[in-house]
């Protein structure tokens, strides 16, 4: 063990902050991701409106999580902002393609009144297509960014995860906040989203040990296995709960239980990957800024982060129940 | 790195931020135009200012939605595109980037959901904070956004160590020399775009005599404000130029076709019109000014500026003409505004507060309609000439644009292109379909503010607007 200088302290500390705003981001968005991909079960335009309503107030907000985890990517870990970047360039660009197209849907549906049904097909489809997007770019940083038909399988599978999981979260999501036709949908929504996400997970653990240049190793240190092995009963008893809340009639049981199995998943990987930030390329210590520039941007996003939450915190409180559907 | 590469990043750059810059500028100023409405409404309770703050904020939203969605490409861009750059400036640029995001970004998109959404939902006091923080968030955004471009003019506060730039002064590096002058003149560029187009949008309505009495309060409050921002702006465009001249001479040349350097004691001739060649390494031809380069680049009588002639060919700014010309544009539009805002106000003088009076003057209203796009083109201008000025530089003296871009298959990048290009035919057809039909539609005259509500109600992200 090398001792502890301020500068692993720092870029550590760093690391663990792109950790929170990547949960906050794909918890927040993956929701709304999710609600947008459900929309394209969805035939009758009202159901559709409900479903949108639920989100409106709250999506940009979600999707700047992304904003500002690249900035901080880029300031604190440089060298792991252009490799990713430049290594990932088609699924990054597709990625933005998608926000584009689920973005402008959005907004503009509202000013279309005789096209709504068309920006509602656009947005579902960036919706999805941005959720495939993240999971590609989640199975290259875990084979290390490697060739090859084996990874390219894992790859498939946590595209298809990551869709499923935000599926899970925008089918919870809508229990909580809508009501009627849409809602009994979404608990039936929710039950097989959550099967296939856990599959996911579980193929994706495994792949993971078997693939991923440092997935086995790391996982053979001292007190790595215990944890994770704690971390996948924390999942299984979140996904009995999801399944018994929906089926009990739970109103924000579920998308509680999803958050749960959402933040155990992402520990999980934390951990497999420490103290890499780019598996078997790019450390923490090679890719991290100087000191200067990590305390610099500590005090400057560290004094806006409580903000920011506070008021994301207000605006959920704001239009906190039910969505009531209002007749254009 | 492949030249063909090299060629096709910059103009990926060059398409998603000339499409970009278009709309945060209507935000900023919109935004801000939006927040006076809202407090003249609270302070005065009078219903007309609250049907205008319903009526502008629907154009802001559609501006900021294209907005918001043309920004992302441009943060991530430069790991995709330009990633030895990152790596080399991460350490101050990609910083300050990530605070644009958290501070700004976040502010913005976090209470562009109340201002649009909470009308009747929050309390007054509520929303009109909301509307400040959307306000502030993009003027904080453009703040960021300008700290990180000025610092790639003119780079300080840093050290290489290593392959890589380190911050060794903060201070310095975010005040680094271009920043005080860049940030005001694209702060007051943004202002200025957005009272055009308020004051342009209000004349087509009193021109066509549509809800004339609304809309004269629009006219009268934007004209108001351009008489004063016009001409401070044509100011700190003034200074830096100055600027310009002392930390980028190179671009301060090619921008005023000026190749040979004056001797001491005479001053620089300044040409009104030239064809600069760089071949010829001279003006193919010109209609110049005798001593008048001195006094405006200088604010000297016989003050030195460096000619294009007397600095390597390497280190000259390319595509001179398009220089001299999009410089051109941009200062003959900021005099433009300032001519049409004292004709205005003169003309609102003799009209003495009578509104058929003002609605007579006919050529007057349709000037500021054909003005609308004009402040689009000088931001454009600018931009290109601040941007295409410093080549071959990336950061000015440090490094070069062709030592800065990934090693990406230019197939890639092209189908990017081609990709981006269509995405944005597709919103700007539909910006100004639904921009015409909000045009048509007008604002609504039966509106009156929602009584107070007794307690935050649940909820409902209900749209209404």
């Amino acid at each position: 063990m090398n001792p502890v200088t301020s500068q692993t302290l720092l870029s550590h500390a760093w690391f663990g902050l792109i950790g929170l705003m990547l949960v906050l981001y794909v918890i927040t968005d993956g929701f709304d991701l999710g609600v947008g991909i459900l929309s394209l079960f969805r035939s009758k335009e009202s159901d559709r409106d409900m479903m949108v309503q639920s989100i409106g107030h709250v999506w940009d907000a979600n999707e700047t999580w992304l904003v500002v985890l690249g900035g901080a990517l880029f300031g604190a870990f440089p060298a792991a902002y252009a490799t990713l970047l430049s290594d990932l360039y088609v699924p990054v660009m597709v990625l933005i393609a998608s926000f584009i197209m689920r973005g402008a849907a959005i907004e503009f549906r509202h000013a279309a009144s005789g096209r709504r049904p068309m920006w509602d097909r656009v947005f579902g489809l960036g919706s999805l297509l941005a959720a495939a997007c993240q999971g590609v770019i989640l199975g290259k940083v875990i084979t290390g960014l490697l060739p090859g038909d084996l990874n390219l399988g894992f790859v498939a599978v946590t595209a298809i995860g990551v869709v499923s999981g935000y599926v899970l979260l925008g089918a919870t999501w809508l229990v909580k906040k809508t009501t009627g036709k849409v809602e009994q949908a979404a608990r039936k929504y929710s039950v097989i989203s959550v099967f296939t996400t856990v599959i996911c997970a579980i193929v994706v653990s495994i792949g993971t040990f078997k693939l991923s240049p440092v997935g086995n190793g790391r996982w053979a240190e001292p007190g790595v296995f215990h944890t994770l092995v704690a971390l996948a009963i924390v999942a299984a008893l979140a996904f009995f709960y999801i399944v018994y809340s929906v089926n009990v009639g739970g109103e924000s049981g579920p998308f509680n239980g999803s958050m749960v199995l959402f933040v155990a998943s992402f520990t999980g990987l934390a951990i497999s990957l420490f103290p890499d930030i780019v598996p078997g390329q790019l450390s923490i210590a090679a890719a991290a800024s100087n000191s200067t520039t990590l305390v610099f941007m500590l005090f400057g996003i560290g004094i806006v982060f409580p903000i920011m939450i506070g008021y994301n915190l207000f605006q959920y409180y704001w239009f906190r129940g039910k969505v009531e559907l209002v007749k254009h | 790195m492949p030249v063909e590469a090299l060629h096709l990043a910059r103009g990926q750059f060059a398409l998603t931020a000339v499409f970009h810059i278009l709309w945060p500028i209507l935000t900023i100023s919109l935004s801000a135009f939006l927040l006076v409405v809202e407090v003249l409404w609270v302070r005065t309770s009078d219903v007309v200012w609250y049907r205008h703050a319903r009526f502008w904020s629907k154009l802001l939203l559609l501006n900021f939605a294209v907005g918001v969605v043309s920004g992302i490409p441009m943060e991530f861009q430069f790991g995709t595109n330009w990633g030895p750059f990152s790596e080399y400036t991460g350490q101050f640029f990609g910083n300050i980037l990530g605070f644009e995001g958290a501070m700004a970004f976040m502010l913005e998109a976090g209470f562009v959901g109340v201002m649009m959404l909470g009308w009747g939902r929050v309390p007054k006091g509520v929303h009109l904070f909301a509307t400040a923080m959307v306000a502030f968030g993009s003027t904080l955004s453009a703040f960021w956004i300008m700290v990180a471009n000025s610092w790639l003019q003119t780079p300080s506060g840093v050290a290489e160590v290593g392959g890589k730039l380190v911050v060794t002064d903060y201070v310095k590096a975010i005040f680094s020399p271009d920043m005080p002058w860049g940030a005001s003149h694209m702060w007051f560029a943004a202002i200025e775009t957005g009272l055009v187009v308020i004051a342009g949008i209000s004349a087509y309505h009193l021109y066509k005599r549509r809800n004339a009495e609304f809309f004269v309060r629009s006219f009268k409050l934007a004209l108001t404000l351009l008489v004063f921002v016009a001409p401070i702006q044509i100011w700190l465009g003034d200074s830096s130029g100055v600027d310009v001249f002392e930390t980028q001479p190179a671009k301060g040349a090619a921008i005023e076709g000026h190749w040979h350097t004056n001797a001491p004691g005479t001053g620089a001739s300044w040409s009104l019109l030239a064809w600069p060649d760089q071949k010829k390494q001279d003006n193919d031809w010109s209609i110049e000014v005798p001593g008048l380069l001195s006094l405006l680049g200088t604010h000297s009588l016989h003050g030195q500026v460096k000619g294009l002639a007397d600095i390597p060919l390497a280190d000259q700014p390319p595509m001179l003409p398009l220089l001299y010309y999009t410089f051109r544009a941009m200062a003959g539009i900021g005099f433009l505004f300032m001519v049409l805002a004292f004709w205005t106000a003169f003309a609102m003088y003799k009209a003495r507060g009578r509104l058929d009076a003002l609605l007579a003057r006919r050529k007057l209203l349709l000037a500021w309609v054909l003005a609308i796009p004009l402040p689009y083109i000088a931001v454009e201008c600018g931009w290109i000439v601040r941007e295409v000025g410093r080549q071959p530089w990336l950061v000015y003296g440090l490094m070069r644009t062709e030592n800065a871009a990934s090693n990406v298959p230019a197939s890639a990048i092209s189908a990017s292109i081609v990709m981006f290009a269509c995405f944005y035919v597709i919103l700007i057809s539909s910006f100004f379909i639904f921009a015409r039909k909000w045009m048509r539609t007008g604002p609504d005259l039966t509106l009156v503010p929602p009584a107070e509500p007794v307690r935050p109600s649940h909820a409902h992200a209900t749209v209404d607007y």
